[in-house]
């Protein structure tokens, strides 16, 4: 990397980026005691006993919940682009608000045959630090190939630069909307090589 | 023939047999059989032969000659003889060694040492074209003058420092490299090098950096780091080098290898230390200019923070012995440029360099009382003002932020009021702000929106600091801010977001260890207040008030406190009605603050034993037989958790004690005309045999030894009570009271069981079983008064074979095969009942045991069992598996990994969970064992990741979490074939109901993806 472009950006603090917790807990509380006593206080014991088959002892993740669907919805998006580490800054582009949570949009693409249609439009518009920004279009390119990567074919990802914040938008639009452009783009081993390590932070430790 | 001849006649075949040769020439010198001179004459024909290497041998048998020679038989004209004699041939292999074992004789003096030094300077200017092993030892023959001798090199001056620079110069070799650092440390520390500086900077320097890297079976057992360390030890060593190092380490600075850049910064850290305060003085500033960019351009954390260092190393050693804060100072110069670049970032507080700024102000603070108030005078009232300008919060935050760094440094200077920082004369500089500085963190937590959690955190964490730090806020102001910090537990707070709340507990915490009476006074009774006095019908803010209080009680007079206060409140809250959630919150708080404690010597343990578990438990009895009003104490849920309080209580009494408990397991401390113990009673309601529970905490928390008072009051013998029990259980279909009642089996058949009653016990488990393969319809209560029979038994290794031979024949049974499949989880699961801690005999091999029986005969028998009944060794398989350490498994996971994955195939949930689970550690231990089977590992781990109709949101997860797994450990050949098979398959999957199995899906997917790439570094 030649020379940084914007060496002082504006970051947000990591607790103040929107997250599921805030928004979830505004519904009451869950049923069962948190926190403290759960740990010396081990759920009703007979839990344990392995002849009920529909127990299920460890029942975090399962048992009435299994039922209810969670739609893919605009946070999650969020969850999985805020992670990417800028190219310039062992930074997040969640902290540099370069994708911001009210930029993210989930529409049907057919909008006129209602649930019939499960298509939907995802348009993630992104705030480069500063309005030249040279690196716009990578940070894009990985934002794209992170969707595309992370979201069920039924998606239409649409990647752009948020309107007013980058002198040369459109030129950048035009290459981010471009498919065969993005094509022979991933196809260039340096570029990936910068994706690559734009996209490591997403990976949460392996178990 | 001589022993000249006769050594160099063996010397290449029998090296033992030459040493002797050599002995008995030494042998014969000390007993004045023979003289030196006719040892050395005894040379002579050899020692100018024409074949080098004779000569080198013949040097040889004389070194090995002196080597042989005790320490003091050798005159000093002798040694001067031979010194010559070994110098004029130093070239000869073996003088080098000879030389050696001279220079270590007490008679060894200085002449010699010049003399030999100089032969070696004169001889050695080829060094480098001998081989490594010869070098070696040369450098160590220099290394040994150096040690022993040093005075004599000394004196030599200039000769020596040029000679030895010369000597040493194109090495290569890291064992050499070592040597030759550690000698010209010594010529860099103790000579005079002031005319020689640069050349003896160039010897050592044109090794930096250190790139080397142990060859991969480390011959040598010399890492980089050692290199590195003795490197940085020889640049540091004397303030001559400055001119030279400073720039050239700046320089070096650029390298894009942040190994090299770590190596770089820790050299300057190493160097600002031990250089002279003028010298480290007059490169400061320029050191300054350099370093800041690694801190505010961070690019990587690790770097940042060593050149954080270094600045605090240069402030440290400009600033030793000083105490003065006079702006004229090295120290004050130093800082300057420093307080004034940080101040212009803290300018625009929320952007990238503000928080790195800070760090630098904090690392600087640190350094010393006068770098600290330095830091503090040019910096805090600048920062107060921006604070007071700042329009929005998160510039306030950013400011705030800035200032706990610095209160960290004051904490670091002054220390706290429990753990006093060495004295010093400097005034704490934040005295002046004191006022401020309190009223600013306190408004900043009390009077901000309340969902500005970040900001009130970072503002308690500020007034947090102010309490801790020594001397300096006072106790009623100290007492305020535990006010604040009450609030902040106890308000309202809509957003949910528990982070504030916290920090606050944790606060508070933290001031009850150096302020326990202000904690008492204000946080204790503001707590109680806000405990209900009956059940709230839907308000849950109890819980973060119970937390709060138990989390408080580390003290030990505030946990007695809270212990009887808790417990009148639990007896007003009873004589209401209303959830019971509440009243069970008290007795969890009650045993986690008990829990906390070393109950076996508590002065109060007979009044929690007089007020729980007699008072509450003969409460529950006679409620039960309708002597007195039936209360939430009554549910089967709350007797759980106060069975578990009893227990922890009746464990720490004395044996006197639990005897009189063990009399009343059963009549819970009521006379028989109020409540009749249910066992050997027909029909007892529904309360009454709830009571049962607590029968079992009290027996488990009896010890072993008191058992026989127990068992022959009136219960009757141990047999005829375990055959009551069964009856019960076989026949109760509460779950909780008939799991208490089969933990008392499990009691009795392990704990209070003596060795001679174990082959009736046994007999009863066989007609158990007998009963259990013949019986029609449901089998699920016979098959767990089996289980529980048998797990009681097995876990103290009593009759273990024969048992399990027994259990493992009900697997083919058709009708309570599955039943009984399913028990086989439960023989080493833990158990909070029949655990050490109550008493139970465990032993340390059951688990391998139980595998070793059940395994092997699983293995078999599954072949030959007819389809229906095949399944049923898989569940019993997973049962045993989901509770075995892996190195007991790992042995023995070529024969199971079949069976593991015929498991997934079932359809069973439990089964299949426990599988992955299996699999999962196992390949993460283990990944090669896993490497013939990944085509039909990753086929079936596919199918449960997908159908969420069948497959649990847990299996899913799990497996999905097993397949990540692969890549990376398992090697990427044997993956390859079946990248696409995964991608693809798991493209549906993230379409998932379920958010965490998407999440899961995408990470597992990314995996697969990138996992042949090539690695950046």
């Amino acid at each position: 990397m030649a020379e940084i472009l914007n060496a002082n950006p504006t970051i947000r603090n990591a607790s103040d980026l929107p997250s599921r917790r805030r928004q979830g807990h505004t519904q009451p509380s869950s049923k069962t005691p948190k926190g403290l006593f759960s740990g010396t206080v081990p759920p009703s014991a007979y839990l344990s006993d392995p002849f009920s088959p529909s127990s299920l002892s460890d029942s975090e993740l399962s048992d009435d919940d299994n039922a209810e669907i969670e739609p893919i919805d605009e946070q999650e998006i969020y969850d999985l682009i805020s992670p990417i580490s800028d190219p310039e800054h062992p930074l997040t582009l969640g902290s540099l608000s370069v994708v911001n949570l009210p930029d993210i949009f989930l529409t049907p693409t057919f909008p006129e045959r209602g649930s019939s249609s499960p298509l939907t439009t995802l348009t993630v518009l992104i705030t480069p630090t500063i309005t030249h920004c040279s690196l716009a279009t990578v940070i894009g390119l990985g934002v794209r190939v992170r969707l595309e990567q992370a979201l069920p074919p039924r998606f239409r990802v649409d990647v752009r630069i948020k309107e007013g914040t980058h002198s040369t938008a459109d030129q950048v639009n035009r290459q981010l909307g471009d498919k065969e452009r993005v094509a022979a783009a991933l196809e260039n081993g340096t570029l990936m090589g910068v994706l690559r390590k734009m996209l490591e932070g997403c990976e949460s430790r392996a178990v | 023939m001589s022993n000249v001849q006769q050594y160099l006649l063996t010397v290449d075949g029998d090296k033992e047999k030459a040493q002797s040769l050599a002995q008995d020439t030494a042998r014969g010198l000390e007993s004045k059989k023979l003289t030196l001179i006719e040892a050395v004459q005894s040379l002579g024909e050899y020692i100018n032969d024409d074949d080098a290497t004779i000569r080198a041998r013949v040097i040889d048998y004389l070194s090995q000659v002196i080597g042989q020679l005790s320490p003091t038989f050798l005159s000093r004209q002798q040694i001067q003889v031979l010194c010559q004699f070994l110098c004029d041939r130093i070239e000869d292999g073996g003088a080098v060694g000879g030389l050696r074992k001279l220079q270590a004789l007490g008679r060894f003096n200085k002449d010699m040492a010049a003399m030999t030094f100089r032969a070696m300077l004169e001889h050695f200017q080829d060094l480098q074209i001998r081989p490594q092993a010869q070098r070696l030892q040369i450098l160590e023959l220099l290394n040994d003058l150096m040690s022993k001798h040093r005075s004599a090199l000394k004196e030599l001056g200039n000769e020596s420092i040029v000679g030895i620079t010369d000597l040493v110069s194109g090495e290569k070799d890291p064992r050499d490299l070592m040597v030759i650092f550690s000698i010209l440390r010594v010529v860099m520390v103790e000579w005079d090098i002031s005319g020689h500086a640069e050349t003896l900077f160039d010897a050592v320097f044109c090794y930096f950096p250190i790139t080397f890297r142990p060859p991969p079976d480390d011959p040598y057992g010399i890492t980089a780091q050692d290199l590195k360390s003795r490197l940085r030890d020889c640049i540091a060593a004397s303030g001559y080098f400055a001119p030279y190092a400073f720039p050239q380490l700046i320089d070096k600075l650029d390298s894009t290898s942040p190994n090299v850049k770590k190596d770089v910064l820790q050299t300057i850290t190493a160097c600002a230390s031990s250089y002279g305060i003028t010298t480290v003085s007059n490169y400061s500033v320029t050191l300054w200019e350099s370093l800041k960019f690694e801190v505010l351009n961070v690019q990587e954390e690790e770097l940042a923070q060593e050149a954080l260092v270094s600045l605090q190393a240069i402030a440290i050693r400009l600033g030793r012995g000083l105490d003065s804060t006079d702006p004229k100072t090295p120290l004050a110069r130093y800082l300057r440029p420093i307080t004034k670049e940080c101040n212009e970032q803290l300018q625009l507080p929320q952007h990238k360099q503000a928080k790195p700024a800070g760090q630098i102000l904090s690392a600087l603070g640190q350094a010393s009382s006068v770098t600290f108030f330095l830091v503090v005078k040019a910096v805090v009232p600048g920062l107060m003002t921006l604070f007071q300008d700042a329009d929005d919060t998160a510039k306030r935050r950013a400011l705030l932020e800035v200032l706990v760094q610095i209160l960290d440094s004051a904490i670091a200077v002054y220390g706290t009021s429990s753990v006093p920082a060495p004295t010093t004369e400097v005034e704490n500089p934040l005295n002046p702000f004191k006022d401020r500085l309190f009223e600013l963190s306190s408004q900043a937590l009390m009077s901000s929106a309340a969902d500005e959690v970040s900001f009130r955190v970072v503002a308690l964490g500020a007034l947090l600091r102010l309490c801790l730090l020594r001397r300096y806020l006072q106790d009623n102001e100290i007492g305020m801010a535990v006010q604040y910090f009450n609030e902040t537990v106890l308000a309202e707070d809509p957003s949910g977001n528990d982070d504030l709340k916290r920090e606050a507990i944790q606060a508070l915490i933290e001031l009850s260890r150096i302020k326990p009476n202000l904690i008492m006074e204000i946080t204790f009774p503001a707590f109680m207040a806000k405990l209900p006095d009956a059940s709230p019908s839907d308000d849950r803010d109890y819980l973060t008030t119970l937390e709060g209080l138990a989390q408080l009680s580390v003290e030990r007079h505030v946990a007695d406190t809270l212990i009887r206060r808790l417990l009148n409140r639990l007896d007003v809250v009873l004589k209401t009605q209303g959830p019971s959630a509440y009243p069970r919150a008290i007795l969890s708080t009650l045993q986690h603050v008990l829990g906390q404690r070393d109950l076996h010597l508590d002065p109060n343990l007979s009044s929690y034993h007089e007020r729980i578990v007699v008072g509450l438990t003969s409460r529950v009895a006679l409620a039960s037989a309708g002597q007195a009003p039936v209360t939430v104490l009554n549910e089967e849920p709350t007797l759980e958790i106060l069975g578990r309080l009893a227990t922890m209580i009746v464990r720490a009494l004395d044996e006197h004690k639990q005897r009189s408990v063990a009399l009343q397991v059963y009549s819970l401390f009521v006379d028989e005309a109020n409540f009749v113990p249910v066992l050997f009673r027909d029909n007892a309601p529904k309360l009454q045999m709830s009571t049962l529970i607590l029968s079992t905490s009290l027996m488990a928390g009896v010890r072993q030894s008191v058992s026989v008072q127990f068992t022959d009051s009136g219960t009757g013998s141990i047999e005829k009570t375990l055959a009551e029990l069964v009856r019960l259980a076989s026949q109760e279909d509460v779950p909780p009271v008939r799991q208490a009642i089969l933990r008392q089996i499990g009691l009795f058949t392990n704990k209070f069981l003596s060795a001679q009653e174990t082959d009736a016990v046994v007999g009863m488990l066989d007609d158990l079983v007998l009963g259990l393969s013949e019986a029609a319809g449901a089998p699920e209560n016979a098959a767990r008064v089996v289980f529980w029979v048998a797990k009681g038994l097995i876990l103290r290794l009593a009759r273990t074979d024969e048992i399990l031979e027994r259990l493992l024949n009900l697997l083919a049974v058709r009708e309570c095969g599955i039943a009984s499949a399913r028990g086989f989880g439960l023989l080493v699961a833990p158990d909070e009942v029949l655990s050490r801690e109550n008493g139970a005999k465990i032993r340390l091999l059951v688990k391998q045991k139980v595998f070793n029986i059940c395994v092997p005969k699983i293995a078999l028998e599954f072949r030959t069992a007819d389809s229906a009944t095949k399944s049923n060794y898989l569940t019993a398989l997973s049962g045993i598996l989901k509770h075995m350490p892996a190195e007991v498994v790992m042995p023995e996971i070529d024969r199971i990994l079949p069976l593991l994955l015929q498991s997934l195939d079932l359809e069973d949930s439990d089964v299949k969970a426990a599988t992955i689970q299996t699999l999962t550690v196992v390949s993460q231990e283990n990944p090669k064992t896993v490497e013939g089977h990944v085509g039909s590992l990753v086929n079936r781990l596919l199918k449960c990741v997908r159908y969420p109709e069948v497959n649990s949101a847990n299996v899913r997860h799990n497996a999905l979490r097993c397949l990540r797994i692969f890549p990376g450990r398992v090697k990427d050949s044997t993956l390859l074939p079946y990248k696409n098979t995964v991608t693809r398959g798991l493209l549906n999957v993230l379409d998932d109901p379920k958010r965490n199995v998407r999440k899961e899906a995408v990470e597992c997917r990314a995996a697969w993806f990138n996992m042949d790439e090539p690695q950046s570094d």
